[in-house]
């Protein structure tokens, strides 16, 4: 998951960075409001942490713009005043939640969480796909009822797979929203992690959860759950 | 008592009393004119039967030649009368008009005076009697003296008089009323630019109008530019002491966050990293508070108002989005012209944290409702209510939920705080605020009341 934050307090800043890199999140930071509008428009993100009192831009114009330039990923505003006129203004801008600082950091991961499931059409932090199942919160992977070991990279690309199941998604997106942006994106690491992530949740090769459309990318292929039976 | 009222009593007063002088001076004066010119007309009707008597020798007594000067005097009952008098105030001679006349005397005057008075004859009836006494020398030498008198029915002159009265005070009526409307509307006129400022003033207080924008005319100008100059201080202050909260705001938290985040790193004994998370809680409870506090502007002195409906339905809209998933259902019943007395940001905050707790407790419902009603000391208050479907707020809790900055539920972060800043608002204003169950949805009801007026 790929997310920016905007936040113009250095010492905050470096903090939410690592807090946010050791939940398992790519993470790129910027400092000013103009700053930020202009990453927002270039790059894809999954996510965007926006402090309201920045320099040079408002954090309010800055979800405007981005708004404006159709880019319709979840906005987490922070905001130290809390004052309702601030949270309303910028909810109205296009923002989906707020936080009033200070805030301690599971309080913004769980935040977070939820509004990337939320933007992907899940209303549960427990992801159910047929015998797979993943809890963003726990972060573990379950395959009928057992749990699966896996490294930071295998679980960052079943998530957004999973979150985006049933979609197609490109080896350069899953790239981009998996690593960070100086990453060689001609290595073919993606497809040997897909390689090993199939065999674990897959040993026997009878549920075929990842497939791959040549020259265009993986779909996680199982239909999710109904929320009853999640 | 207003100044159109003022202005328009004294000047009707003055106007009524010129007039009515007026009116009893030509009244007056057209009633001696009128009885002058029957005086004149019968001593005319005198001269003339004097001219036509003449005294016989033969007879020894006075006689009127016929035909009589005025034909009026031949025929009977026609209001014209005349009759000669000897000097022992016998009849010697009467018009024909003048049989069955009942009056019975007249006044005696001096030779050659003459004599005008008013009598009535036995019926009542008014006549104006107008007499000449004359001593007539025969050719022997003798003399005698006479009483020449004419009598006029007073009927007509009294029509006249009467006609020309109603005449008189029937125009001067219509003038004063004329007069009257014409002053109502020059009041109107003149005062037009008093009540232009009192109206641009209302829309000021109710927020349709940043300022008093028309131009004036030169006499108020003084008054509505110092106004002017009132309300963009009071702006500019406000606007000021928002910010520097707003800066004391921004600088005191960050550093609040960068401690929190900053303490699960740094330190590895648990004990001393809850106290910490403990610590910065309460700063950021006590900073919050105060300055949440502090921002209450309370009313203003121009008094300004803001709309309820759409600042509810802001609320409303943004807290949904938060919470899109509880799915929750918020009824809305609140008048479209129903005003907040007093700021958009005060109303936001008091209603903002009423119905964030709302959101946060209930389960599928709530309901927002406003309405302008009566106190009990006849006051015009509104009253606005928030229910959820929640668990409520127990009894024993209330007071304590109410108390400064204290948290009715550790677990749900910034709930309490947000009830006490919402009855610290309400203080400001001067009204109050009731926690209660709601009967219909199961959950917490709050309730508050702000004096309108």
């Amino acid at each position: 998951m790929r997310l920016l934050l905007i936040e113009d307090d250095e010492a905050l800043r470096q903090q939410l960075v690592t807090t946010l890199v050791d939940a398992g999140f790519v993470v790129e930071e910027a400092c000013d409001g103009e700053e930020g509008l202009y990453q927002g428009k270039e790059y894809p993100y999954d996510l965007a942490v926006v402090d309201l009192g920045l320099p040079k831009l408002s954090g309010i114009e800055v979800i405007k713009g981005w708004r404006q330039a159709d880019k319709g990923f979840p906005v987490l505003i922070l905001t130290a005043r809390g004052r309702w006129q601030e949270k309303v203004e910028g909810l109205e801008a296009g923002a989906d939640d707020y936080m009033v600082k200070p805030f301690s950091p599971e309080e913004l991961l769980a935040r977070i969480r939820a509004l990337l499931r939320r933007a992907t059409g899940w209303s549960q932090s427990q992801l159910q796909c047929g015998p797979v199942g993943l809890d963003m919160t726990a972060q573990t992977v379950m395959v009928d009822g057992a749990k699966v070991d896996m490294t930071a990279f295998e679980y960052r690309i079943l998530e957004f797979l999973m979150l985006h199941a049933g979609e197609v998604i490109s080896k350069v997106d899953l790239t981009e929203h998996i690593y960070q942006q100086d990453f060689d994106r001609d290595s073919n690491v993606i497809e040997v992690l897909v390689g090993r992530l199939r065999k674990k949740i897959d040993p026997n090769n009878e549920h075929k959860p990842i497939e791959t459309l040549r020259g265009r990318g993986y779909r996680f292929a199982i239909a999710r759950n109904t929320e009853s039976t999640a | 008592m207003t100044l159109t009222r003022r202005l328009l009593l004294s000047a009707s007063i003055v106007l009524f009393v010129f007039l009515g002088l007026t009116g009893l001076v030509l009244d007056r004066a057209f009633y001696h004119s009128a009885e002058e010119s029957v005086r004149e007309r019968l001593r005319g009707q005198v001269f003339a039967l004097l001219a036509a008597a003449d005294f016989n020798d033969q007879h020894g007594r006075l006689e009127i030649e016929e035909p009589l000067p005025d034909p009026r005097l031949s025929s009977p009952q026609s209001g014209l009368y005349a009759r000669v008098f000897s000097s022992s105030a016998d009849i010697i001679w009467k018009s024909t008009s003048a049989i069955g006349l009942t009056i019975p005397r007249y006044t005696q005057a001096d030779v050659g005076q003459w004599y005008f008075e008013s009598l009535q004859d036995s019926s009542g009836k008014h006549y104006f009697s107008q007499s000449f006494t004359v001593v007539w020398e025969t050719s022997q030498g003798q003399q005698f003296r006479y009483v020449f008198q004419v009598l006029e029915n007073e009927g007509v002159f009294n029509q006249q008089v009467s006609g020309f009265r109603n005449a008189l005070w029937g125009w001067l009526l219509a003038v004063s009323i004329i007069l009257l409307i014409a002053q109502g509307v020059i009041l109107r006129w003149s005062l037009k630019p008093l009540r232009d400022v009192a109206i641009d003033l209302d829309r000021v207080k109710a927020g349709k109008e940043d300022r008093l924008s028309k131009v004036y005319p030169g006499e108020i100008q003084g008054l509505t530019t110092g106004i002017n100059t009132f309300i963009d201080s009071e702006r500019a202050q406000r606007d000021r002491y928002r910010n520097t909260l707003a800066d004391l705001a921004h600088s005191l938290k960050t550093p609040l966050a960068v401690l929190k985040a900053g303490i699960d790193k740094e330190t590895h004994d648990e004990g001393g990293s809850a106290t910490l998370h403990e610590q910065i809680d309460r700063m950021k409870q006590i900073v919050d508070y105060q300055l949440q506090r502090a921002a209450a502007s309370g009313r203003t002195t121009l008094g300004t108002s803001v709309p309820l409906l759409p600042n509810i339905e802001r609320l409303v809209a943004s807290l949904q989005k938060v919470h899109l998933e509880k799915r929750i259902q918020c009824d809305i019943a609140i008048d479209s012209q129903l005003v907040f007395p007093g700021e958009e940001g005060d109303l936001l905050e008091l209603t903002g944290n009423l119905l964030e707790n709302a959101f946060k407790w209930a389960k599928l419902r709530i309901r927002v409702s406003a309405a302008a009603q009566m106190s009990p000391e006849h006051e015009k208050i509104l009253r606005m209510t928030v229910e959820d479907d929640g668990i409520g707020i127990p009894l024993s809790r209330r007071d304590e939920v109410l108390q400064r900055g204290k948290r009715a539920d550790e677990s749900v972060s910034g709930h309490g705080i947000g009830l006490s800043v919402v009855q610290d608002i309400v203080n400001v204003y001067g009204g109050s605020l009731q926690i209660d169950s709601s009967k219909d949805l199961g959950g917490a009801k709050l309730v508050v009341f702000i004096p309108l007026q």
